[in-house]
């Protein structure tokens, strides 16, 4: 159950300092309970599941890797299924796994080079492991791994123990707990040391979240020019940051977008605080009160969107109404600029549900007060869109700007073969 | 006015930043003043009449500003400098030429410049070429506007009248009343003086109260042509009648019959089992739909609206009352979905260009773009008398209006946008009986040759 004191005022912040203070179940729990009500969401979802996922590695119990692996999936896919339209969760955890992995194959190589058995360890598991191969040479093995991996890049640095590795996983038939592989044969001694190298890891993952946005807007002033119209939909604080990093070099204009009235009750005008550092800078800004932008696109140079996620394939997922106003930015020719860290890459396509895009509450806008004829009345609050990649123009990670095909080596440098395959929302607990 | 201003502030640099109020003041007075001794043809009789009322406003106003701050010491100063220079010669050229922005091309019947750059100043430079409706107290109407008409402008200033048709009519029953009342000066005749003298005042307080609309436009061209056809030597009560006559007939074809027709020809193109989007709400949409219920068929709709204006929503309770199931999504969120599943789009317009393109609510050409990328029938439903031969617009910040609640950086708002034709598969208007397959320029064309004969 949810601690009291996260519950009445809940928020990332409280969540994070009451971790100490209780165990790691209820922390998953009460975070779980904060998705569910989208107390939590967004890119605040990626730092909760890090944090998270470190609690998991640094206080539940586990004596080899695959037990460690299989306590980081199980949390994690609960974390995922509580907020199943937040795929960074699932990106994050997919980025942990990876890195268990990575730190047990590292152990192990230290390992293989101090006894020097390597070859008569490869020779005398891999019949064991993949029994329907037929001949008991290693070599056919790796040949086979690359194949089936998509990218082919991932497998390219790694070493020949780590080939092995992926054969076992590749040829069993749960890939996803890795159980069969070498990589139980850990010796317990080494969970120590595997334990504080993974809590590192994580920190470091935990670093590259909070650095992105500020990585991000040091790319800016190269996208943005001086005297550009700059229409920025619904800036989310990455695209809050790339824009005052630029107004600090150059003097354009922001068009702001708000797709919904101020509510009654709310008395600052939307997005105060954003113009008031881009105006200090000399920037000028604009609230546009509409989220019809056909209107505003032939004056605007570019046009730049936060995402929530990147996909596989390119697609984007992003706040609602983005889509037309992409769209119409297309029509024009006016370049469409996506922000979205390394994080956000999704190492899968966008699944019906995404391109569907996912429901808000109605009744901000429709008040079944209004009468018999609203309550029979079938109203779609649409709150998330998804752009397919073909409206994109460039995304631009942490990393830097980055075009559609090169999202897959990206892609492939930051997560596993094994954790690809890996389906979050079928796993079981 | 800002030629006025400028012509007269040169002189005077000495008396740096002369507050602005007291130039229109200034102008004038030398304007008056200058053409008094010369024979005085009735257009100068006026000019004189409009400087005097000029003054005394710009007097009233100076007065009410010397209670708030200590600025009239100044301003006198300012006054007696620039009363000589140049106000002459440069007023009222300047005047008459006016800065109106783009739908006319006079000058404000009321001299409340600089009230009128104190509201304007809030606008972001990028749109300070597109006009805004303000609200202009009654008492500072020009005293020539008819009362009717005085009610007809308020109302377009707050928005109570709010769509291009509506304006029109409202429009058309005031100068009917106007006509109504007018009686030929001795020594004039009706086809001369009733355009330029009581016409023209009150057609330029309503563009001050609000940009004129295209019908808006339209429809009084028409009705000069109108006056200025009617014989010298017909009695002046015939001559009347006839006016009065031509505005029923304008208000019953091209407006009540018009609707008729539109509904009728657009609820023909809904077949059973289809399912219409349409954007916010528009009067010739509501008809339609509400039409084609009334002949029996089933169809549901789907209304996308406009967060900010929740037209949509009015259209939505409307349908439902006539039973017709209703999907209804508050924003453009989503909206690839929803056109995908739509059979047919149906969009109200206020205005088409020369060149095909419309002019309809904002967000209409997104809706438009949206069905027409989703391979839906995009079908426009518009009146002729909102057809603009004359001029093209290509883009939406063209011919636009800046929403008079939302014109500051804070929050800023144009009313309309700009479809252009390649997202229209047809217009339906009431002259063409062919189902709403024709594009807008073979319309344009149709009316291009039946309009004159039709109606002037």
């Amino acid at each position: 159950m949810a601690p009291v004191h996260a519950a009445y005022a809940p928020s990332l912040d409280k969540w994070i300092k009451s971790l100490r203070s209780q165990s790691l179940e209820a922390s998953i729990e009460s975070l779980i309970y904060l998705l569910k009500r989208r107390q939590v969401k967004g890119d605040e979802c990626a730092t909760a599941t890090a944090h998270t996922l470190l609690q998991v590695v640094a206080r539940s119990k586990w004596h080899d890797v695959d037990q460690l692996l299989n306590r980081v999936q199980s949390a994690g896919s609960r974390l995922a299924r509580a907020a199943p339209n937040e795929p960074v969760i699932g990106n994050i955890v997919r980025r942990v796994l990876g890195l268990i992995r990575e730190e047990a194959t590292e152990d192990r190589n230290i390992d293989d080079d101090v006894g020097s058995e390597s070859a008569s360890d490869i020779q005398a598991l891999t019949p064991v492991n993949a029994p329907n191969q037929q001949g008991n040479r290693p070599a056919p093995t790796p040949v086979q791994t690359l194949q089936r991996a998509p990218t082919g890049l991932a497998g390219l640095q790694v070493s020949k123990s780590m080939f092995n590795l992926f054969s076992a996983a590749g040829n069993s038939d749960t890939p996803l707990t890795g159980a069969s592989t070498p990589l139980s044969q850990a010796q317990p001694a080494s969970v120590h040391a595997l334990r504080s190298e993974v809590i590192e890891g994580i920190q470091e993952l935990m670093d590259e979240l909070s650095q992105a946005d500020d990585q991000i807007a040091s790319f800016s002033d190269i996208q943005i020019h001086p005297d550009d119209y700059v229409l920025a939909y619904q800036p989310s604080k990455t695209v809050e940051r790339f824009l005052i990093k630029a107004a600090s070099r150059r003097r354009f204009t922001v068009l702001i977008a708000n797709s919904e009235p101020i509510q009654p009750g709310a008395t600052e005008t939307p997005y105060a605080v954003l113009r008031k550092k881009l105006n200090s800078h000399g920037v000028t800004t604009i609230n546009l009160a509409t989220n019809a932008l056909m209107a505003y696109i032939p004056r605007v140079n570019k046009v730049i969107f936060g995402a929530k996620a990147v996909y596989q394939n390119g697609g984007v997922l992003v706040d609602s109404g983005a889509y037309i106003a992409a769209e119409a930015a297309q029509e024009f020719l006016k370049p469409v600029i996506v922000l979205g860290a390394v994080y956000k890459l999704c190492p899968e396509d966008p699944s019906d549900e995404t391109v569907i895009s996912e429901l808000g509450n109605p009744s901000r806008f429709v008040s079944y007060a209004n009468g018999p004829e609203i309550d029979a009345l079938e109203i779609e609050n649409t709150v998330s869109d998804y752009l397919p990649p073909s409206l994109v123009d460039v995304y631009i990670t942490n990393l830097g700007p980055q075009s559609r095909p090169h999202l897959a080596s990206i892609l492939a440098d930051h997560y596993k073969v094994e954790d690809i395959g890996y389906s979050l929302h079928e796993s079981e607990v | 006015m800002t030629t006025e201003t400028n012509g007269a502030a040169a002189p005077k640099d000495a008396a740096k930043n002369a507050p602005a109020p007291a130039n229109p003041s200034t102008a004038p007075v030398a304007a008056a003043a200058g053409t008094n001794p010369e024979k005085l043809t009735p257009a100068q009789l006026k000019a004189k009449a409009k400087a005097e009322k000029a003054a005394r406003r710009a007097q009233v106003k100076e007065n009410r500003a010397a209670v708030v701050a200590a600025e009239p010491a100044k301003k006198e100063g300012a006054d007696g400098k620039g009363g000589k220079g140049k106000g002459k010669q440069d007023g009222q050229p300047g005047q008459s030429k006016g800065h109106r922005p783009s739908m006319s091309g006079r000058r404000p019947s009321f001299p409340g410049t600089e009230k009128e750059k104190d509201v304007r100043r809030g606008i972001p430079q990028c749109f300070s070429h597109v006009p805004m409706a303000k609200r202009i107290p009654t008492s500072e109407a020009h005293k020539d506007v008819h009362p009717a008409v005085l009610v007809v402008g308020q109302q377009m200033a707050t928005f109570a009248i709010k769509d291009s048709i509506s304006r029109l009519e409202a429009t058309m029953l005031a100068l009917r009343k106007v006509i109504e009342s007018y009686e030929t000066p001795e020594g004039n005749s009706l086809s001369r003086h009733l355009v330029p003298h009581v016409l023209n005042p009150q057609i330029e307080y309503l563009t001050e109260c609000r940009p004129m609309c295209f019908a808006m436009g339209n429809a009084i061209r028409l009705l000069k042509a109108k006056i200025n056809s009617v014989d010298i030597n017909d009695p002046e009560d015939e001559a009347k009648e006839d006016l009065l006559e031509w505005i029923d007939t304008l208000i019953k074809e091209r407006i009540n019959l018009a609707h008729f027709v539109i509904a009728r020809t657009a609820a023909d193109l809904i077949n059973k089992g289809d399912n219409i989007l349409t954007y916010g709400r528009h009067r010739l949409v509501e008809k339609t739909l509400l039409k084609a219920k009334e002949t029996g068929k089933e169809f549901s709709v789907t209304i996308v609206d406009d967060p900010y204006d929740r037209g949509g929503l009015v259209l939505a309770k409307s349908l439902r009352r006539a039973d017709i199931p209703v999907l209804y999504s508050p924003n453009l969120g989503g909206l690839q979905l929803k056109v995908a599943t739509a059979t047919n789009v149906l969009l109200g317009g206020e205005a088409i260009f020369a060149n095909g393109s419309l002019n309809a609510a904002s967000g209409t050409a997104d809706v438009a773009m949206a069905g027409r990328k989703a391979s839906a029938k995009v079908t426009i439903l518009c009146e002729t008398i909102n057809f603009d031969r004359e001029r093209v617009s290509v883009d939406s910040l063209t011919y636009n209006e800046i929403d008079p609640e939302r014109y500051t950086a804070d929050s800023f708002r144009l009313l309309f946008d700009n479809t252009q034709d390649k997202y229209i598969t047809g217009v339906v208007t009431e002259f063409e009986s062919g189902g709403g397959n024709s594009p807008a320029q073979a319309i344009l064309a149709l009316l291009r040759r039946q309009e004159d004969p039709l109606i002037a």
